[in-house]
């Protein structure tokens, strides 16, 4: 009950004052604590029953364990993503090879100020094990290797 | 804890969950112990706000995935008005918290679940008959706080839930902490009309 005149700021000032005690005062274990004389009394019970009623709900340890794990697994692909390149960036330098066309070969993308990852090296690896398959290299320790290659198979039949 | 700022003639104090924070930004594994340390009061929050253990599940969850992918936005502001303890991190988290939540009222309203099953989640008691009291009691009131307008209800929730502070309770619902103290009572005061026995 507020009584005419009564600033309503100030008694929710004593309210708040009031439920800082209480509040307090389940921390030590106490049902009650000295109150304000001019805090209305039904509001003294009503929030002693908030405070005893509302209680604390724990969600499940299932829950909690599957979204613990969600979001460890957030935090590494965040972790790598920048890893990956995002913290680098790709740029085109031109190399020329001694004995392959210039034309051809000219521009080689390079990875330059990121950290290189485990992934990113074995997806780099085997396109280049693919390229290279596909064009056998000009160079004369290649060309050697294979007349070698050749000689051995023409002798074996 | 508090520590000098130069330049200022006031004091600022450090947040308390600074370090964990810090660690959280260094490695992102480390936010493990944020999340354990707010879980439950992430989740009581959506359980009171949406009266449903898998919607309450679904926004605490999309509150702790955008704090993680978020974390490097967070700014402490601890003020000494805070007082000793004050978590800016809390706030932060609880006000992604309540725009999940309101999300998920949302889908919610256009998927009505069932009412709040406060009666199952009130601590058993020995006394079979004084327990469904106790029940009956504490649903009642868990009804009634339900039926409070939306501000009402959060501030109600969070101060005696929660057991925030009347600062804290304004940074999360972006209100001063006059607004918050008078929304408090007032909500009592209706609370106290509904819970009453009537004369």
């Amino acid at each position: 009950m507020t009584f005419p005149g009564r600033d309503p700021d100030v008694d929710a000032l004593r309210t708040d004052r009031y439920l800082d005690s209480l509040l307090a005062a389940a921390d030590r274990r106490a049902h009650d604590v000295p109150a304000d004389a001019a805090i209305d009394e039904p509001l003294r019970r009503t929030a002693a029953r908030l405070r005893r009623d509302l209680v604390r709900v724990h969600p499940s340890f299932r829950f909690e364990e599957r979204l613990a794990a969600r979001l460890a697994h957030e935090a590494a692909a965040s972790q790598l993503a920048p890893a990956a390149g995002a913290e680098g960036s790709v740029a085109a330098i031109p190399i020329t090879l001694d004995d392959e066309p210039a034309e051809e070969e000219g521009f080689r993308p390079l990875l330059i100020g990121g950290a290189l990852t485990s992934a990113a090296l074995s997806i780099a690896g085997a396109a280049y094990v693919a390229w290279r398959r596909a064009r056998p290299s000009r160079l004369s320790r290649a060309r050697a290797a294979r007349q070698r290659d050749r000689s051995t198979a023409a002798r074996a039949r | 804890m508090a520590r000098p700022v130069f330049g200022r003639a006031s004091v600022t104090h450090l947040d308390r969950d600074r370090g964990l924070v810090e660690a959280a930004r260094r490695d992102r594994q480390q936010f493990d112990a944020l999340y354990r340390r707010y879980l439950a009061q992430v989740y009581n929050l959506a359980f009171y706000e949406l009266s449903d253990h898998h919607a309450a599940e679904d926004a605490t969850e999309r509150t702790f995935l955008a704090a993680l992918a978020n974390l490097h936005r967070f700014e402490e502001r601890a003020r000494p008005a805070d007082g000793e303890g004050a978590s800016t991190f809390r706030v932060w988290l609880f006000r992604i918290a309540r725009n999940m939540i309101a999300n998920e009222r949302r889908e919610k309203r256009n998927h009505p679940a069932v009412a709040i099953e406060a009666a199952g989640t009130v601590p058993g008691t020995t006394n079979v008959e004084g327990g469904a009291v106790a029940r009956d009691e504490a649903a009642a009131a868990w009804r009634a706080v339900a039926k409070l307008p939306a501000d009402r209800r959060r501030a109600v929730v969070l101060r005696f839930v929660e057991e925030m502070s009347t600062a804290e309770i304004a940074g999360i619902l972006g209100k001063s902490e006059g607004a918050v103290r008078v929304l408090i009572h007032r909500a009592l005061k209706s609370l106290g009309r509904e819970l009453e026995p009537k004369q």
